[in-house]
């Protein structure tokens, strides 16, 4: 095109230059009109993320007390501890002490805080403000402190699986910490800085302030001075029967509130064990309402009080024992293989013989004590304010053949939860009306109560005559039978104990054995209701009336004290326990009758081996006692 | 050969105007881009600003003092300035001399102040080039006859490159490319020398890696926000807060150790930031303008050097600012590249006001028209 490079030529690419400058520059304009007018909206927002740091204000965790304002549940101030690289002037001090005082490995804190990646380096949370304390006065640049908040127990292992735990951000994550925990929580607030990349507030701007809102207060129905008696007696049923667990509730009859539920093992609520999952949810399971067993004799309760009820029986009715009865051509066992011969219903209550409640089971049919169980609330959650509970196992009703309904009788083929049978039995104790069970009375914000719980009746189960009928045959369990090692002295106590078998890979598991008693006091005009388990002791026996009975007679007899209730006079008679071993069974029993005391048996044979106690005790009258029996003298 | 009327022309007061404005606006967008973190960094918010205040009163005098300066002067002294530039270039990688930065060295150490090699280089080379294309204007229509030109920018390039600084090496490239097309190189020609350029690009990647991880940075920087793509998310934050009329000047939030390099190669974006789409407008107009001024004085030339001269300045700083505006709006892969008279910088703001010297030195000895050029 062009042979020869002219002046024109350049003058033309001299244009061509500037057109080309001009366009470029004109399309980079088009492009920042894009950016700044089109996508700024979009941009800015995005960047604003990044232009402000929000620090939460952490709302201050409710407190939780007990019925009479004791605290159990409540906050303290801890510190988290980190470090600012930048700040740091000597690393190899900043290591030394904190490592030492924190107890952390030199060499791992050292890389962590001389990797200069990150502005801030959180070392330790949850610091005692103590070790804090110490920190600082080692003056050492670098070292920097935020005050955070830490649950604290300061009942420490009392109700462990009750009250629950929170994790380190003091969220609940078990028991009534998980289940009021929006409550418990409140809304935590912000504090939005304007800051650097680093986190820096830059100078001159202002802190944009949300307050926090304070979590509710909750009081609970539980009394920790009953609640300590029952976590006690729990303890104590643990190491002496070499138990695998034991667990106990007291509820007050009138209201179905939880006075005291405790549980052993147990754990410092101070000190969760989170290292061993496994461990941990096992120990922090309130068994109480999760897990269901064979309630045994103590279900007698309630086939006699739905019997009753249902005019199927009555107060004179007699029963004959010959220590089976043949249901189906199916040969059912009482539980004293000799027989308990004629008896009244009464009688029959107090020995706690099997025949007679197969014999009401069978006269009531499976639809009329069903509709019984029903109404006592069995095979179905009572409604308690706690997360995992269970609804008990009843079978289908239209399986149920008649050795089914011999056995459901006296408490074998159903299952329930502790929680369930002494809601219950709340009911036969206050004359009928069943009450759903509850563990918060009260929630309060910033000393405003919020809510106030009332006693839910959930339905009338039986009428008072009914209830009094049953109570008084209960009361001669504790007074004359199985359960008088729950007496105490000068006070009625209704009553009933219970031992059974445990089921495991489909069968009963021999020699596993959960031993209870449940009962409630004073039983002319009953308060509280008290259920002892004991899940398999592993000493030389297994009832009730021996495993269980005394720690729930222990715990009446501090509540009457704690509650400064009088004792009726009574004449206490004391009489001896006389030489059994090696008397033929028919002498011992005649010796012991005459002596006036009742007694459990175990093994087979025809002679006494040994005794608890040993012969020449002192013992009260009506006292319960312990016989081994041989095939050999 | 043209002969020169002395002083025929006039001195070019817009020109010198327009660069005095866009020196003091850099020293105060440097000052706003920079202060924050000069103090953190330095502990002292005026450390850039001083420097550049240093510069730009060292640029101003040597703009008047090369203004006075007979511009024919550089075309005798072309081999000297050449040899200087190319010494400069090899005395950063002497040890102790030169600068390590970035993983770059790029700088020699001064008594007072660092110095940039590339940016004395760049304008050697136009010195260089001018003066040998008037010198065989005939010979530039033959492939052989620009040969001595690419010879010269390719020895440029290599050195650049070695440091290595790939954004220079490309600008001398391109800046070569116009000024062949300006001293009247063929189309033909030009092809054949971009076309295996263009083929260097994916052996360039070989050779460093990280290249092809910024390329794909720039198409789609969200998917690497912490990473490649950091640098220009921040960029089109800061642009894209500044809006239509900007957050104000000083009012930045992107200067606070968001945007890195804010005071030099991104400084364009903290004055979209600050003073919005407006502000970016009347700097775009006031560089459109010098560079316009920069051509017209070319087109007046008293002869074939001062044309190619004006010419190859004009061109040298629209590259830069197309380039520097290209990459902080993601428009082309990011690059450090400074923005002229305003991003921090003594040695280049130096460079880029004794070249406006150069431009005014040649509108003073300027004819009315490019007529008066004319033979042929």
């Amino acid at each position: 095109m062009y042979k020869t490079n002219t002046l024109s030529l350049l003058r033309k690419r001299l244009l061509v230059v500037v057109t080309s400058v001009a366009s470029l520059f004109f399309i980079l304009f088009g492009r920042l009109c894009y950016i700044q007018l089109v996508d700024g909206k979009e941009l800015q927002a995005k960047a604003t993320s990044q232009w402000y740091r929000d620090l939460p204000l952490t709302a201050k965790r409710g407190i939780i007390y007990d019925s009479c304002g004791e605290v159990l549940a409540d906050n303290k101030d801890v510190y988290t501890i980190y470090v600012r690289p930048n700040a740091v002037k000597d690393f190899n001090a900043v290591t030394t002490v904190l490592s030492e005082i924190l107890g952390l490995d030199y060499q791992t804190l050292y890389q962590k805080i001389t990797a200069k990646r990150v502005s801030e380096i959180t070392i330790k949370r949850q610091v005692p403000s103590t070790t804090a304390e110490i920190i600082k006065q080692c003056g050492v640049d670098g070292i920097y402190y935020a005050i955070d908040s830490q649950r604290n127990y300061p009942q420490s292992s009392l109700l462990s699986q009750v009250l629950g735990y929170t994790d380190i951000d003091n969220n609940g994550q078990s028991g009534l910490e998980a289940y009021y925990d929006k409550y418990l929580k409140g809304v935590n607030g912000m504090v939005y800085t304007e800051t650097d990349i680093k986190g820096t507030q830059i100078q001159g701007t202002t802190l944009k302030y949300v307050p926090s809102i304070a979590g509710c207060d909750v009081s609970l129905t539980i009394d920790a001075q009953i609640q300590s008696f029952a976590q006690s007696a729990v303890n104590n049923a643990l190491v002496e029967w070499n138990a695998k667990s034991a667990g106990m509730i007291v509820m007050d009859v009138n209201s179905g509130a939880i006075v005291g539920m405790a549980m052993a093992p147990n754990f410092d609520l101070n000190a969760v064990p989170r290292n061993d999952i496994e461990t941990l949810n096992q120990l922090s399971k309130n068994t109480m309402l999760v897990d269901v067993y064979e309630p045994g004799s103590t279900f007698k309760i309630f086939t006699t009080a739905i019997a009753l009820s249902e005019g199927v029986t009555n107060e004179s009715a007699q029963f004959y024992c010959p220590g089976y009865r043949i249901v189906d051509g199916q040969r059912i066992k009482c539980w004293r293989y000799i027989g308990h011969g004629n008896q009244t219903l009464g009688d029959g209550v107090k020995n706690s013989c099997n025949c007679v409640f197969m014999d009401l089971a069978q006269k009531l049919g499976t639809d009329k004590l069903y509709d019984g169980l029903r109404n006592f609330g069995f095979g179905k959650k009572t409604g308690v304010d706690f997360y995992g509970e269970s609804s008990g196992i009843m079978m289908k009703q239209s399986q149920v053949k008649t050795v089914d309904l011999a056995r459901i009788g006296f408490g074998q083929a159903v299952a329930v939860t502790p929680l369930q049978l002494i809601t219950a039995v709340s009911a036969v104790a206050n004359g009928g009306t069943l009450y759903e069970p509850y563990f918060v009375s009260k929630i309060s914000s910033q000393s405003k109560t919020v809510f106030v719980r009332q006693p839910t009746a959930v339905r009338k189960v039986l009428d008072k005559e009914t209830c009094s009928l049953v109570s008084s045959m209960l009361e001669k369990v504790v007074s004359e039978g199985g359960g008088s090692k729950a007496g105490v002295e000068g006070f009625k106590i209704a009553g009933k104990t219970g031992t059974a078998q445990k089921y495991g890979d489909g069968g009963i598991a021999q020699g596993k054995y959960i031993s209870s008693f449940v009962g409630y006091a004073p039983a002319d005009n009953p308060k509280y209701a008290v259920l002892m388990l004991v899940d398999e002791p592993n000493s030389y026996a297994y009832y009730g009336s021996i495993v269980a009975a005394p720690y729930a007679g222990e715990v009446f007899r501090k509540i009457f004290d704690y509650k400064g209730m009088v004792a009726e006079s009574e004449d206490v008679e004391y009489t001896v326990m006389p030489e059994l071993c090696g008397l033929p069974l028919t002498e011992a029993t005649v010796a012991l009758k005459e002596c006036g005391v009742y007694y459990e048996m175990d093994g087979e044979g025809k002679f006494v081996s040994s005794t608890v106690p040993v012969a020449g005790t002192k013992i009260k009258k009506n006292e319960v006692v312990y016989i081994k029996i041989t095939d050999y003298s | 050969m043209l002969k020169t009327k002395n002083f025929e022309g006039k001195f070019n007061v817009g020109l010198f105007v327009t660069t005095i404005l866009l020196v003091a606006f850099g020293v105060v967008m440097v000052y706003s881009a920079s202060s924050y973190s000069a103090q953190v960094k330095y502990g002292s918010k005026f450390y850039f600003v001083y420097k550049q205040l240093v510069g730009a009163i060292l640029g101003v005098v040597a703009m008047v003092a090369m203004s006075f300066v007979d511009y024919h002067v550089l075309k005798k002294l072309r081999y000297p300035i050449l040899a200087v530039s190319i010494i400069l270039l090899l005395l950063v990688f002497v040890p102790g001399v030169g600068v390590e930065s970035y993983g770059a060295k790029r700088w020699i150490n001064l008594p007072f102040f660092t110095m940039q090699a590339s940016e004395v280089a760049k304008f050697g080379f136009i010195i260089f080039a001018s003066a040998y294309m008037a010198d065989n204007y005939k010979k530039m229509t033959k492939f052989t006859g620009i040969l001595p030109v690419l010879a010269v920018g390719a020895i440029i390039c290599l050195l650049i490159i070695l440091e290595p600084n790939m954004s220079i090496t490309m600008c001398v490239a391109l800046l070569m490319m116009v000024m062949l097309f300006i001293g009247g190189a063929r189309i033909k020609h030009l092809a054949m020398l971009v076309i295996p350029l263009i083929a260097l690009v994916p052996l360039l990647i070989l050779i460093e890696p990280y290249r092809l991880k910024r390329l794909l940075a720039f198409i789609d920087p969200w998917a690497s926000p912490l990473e490649e793509g950091y640098q220009l998310i921040q960029s089109l934050y800061a642009l894209g807060s500044g809006g239509l009329f900007g957050l104000g000047l000083f009012n930045s939030r992107q200067k606070y150790l968001f945007l890195t390099f804010s005071e030099s190669d991104f400084i364009f974006s903290i004055i979209g930031e600050e003073l919005g789409l407006v502000g970016c407008l009347i700097v775009i107009v006031a560089f459109a303008s010098l560079v316009i001024r920069a051509v017209n004085i070319a087109k007046k030339a008293p002869d074939r050097f001062g044309s190619f001269l004006a010419g190859g300045i004009a061109s040298l700083i629209a590259i830069q600012v197309i380039i520097n505006i290209a990459v902080v709006t993601g428009s082309i892969p990011p690059t450090g590249l400074p923005l002229p008279f305003i991003s921090a910088g003594s040695s280049s703001l130096i460079v880029f006001c004794s070249s406006i010297g150069i431009l005014q030195s040649i509108a003073l000895r300027s004819h009315k028209g490019i007529k008066a050029l004319g033979c042929k």
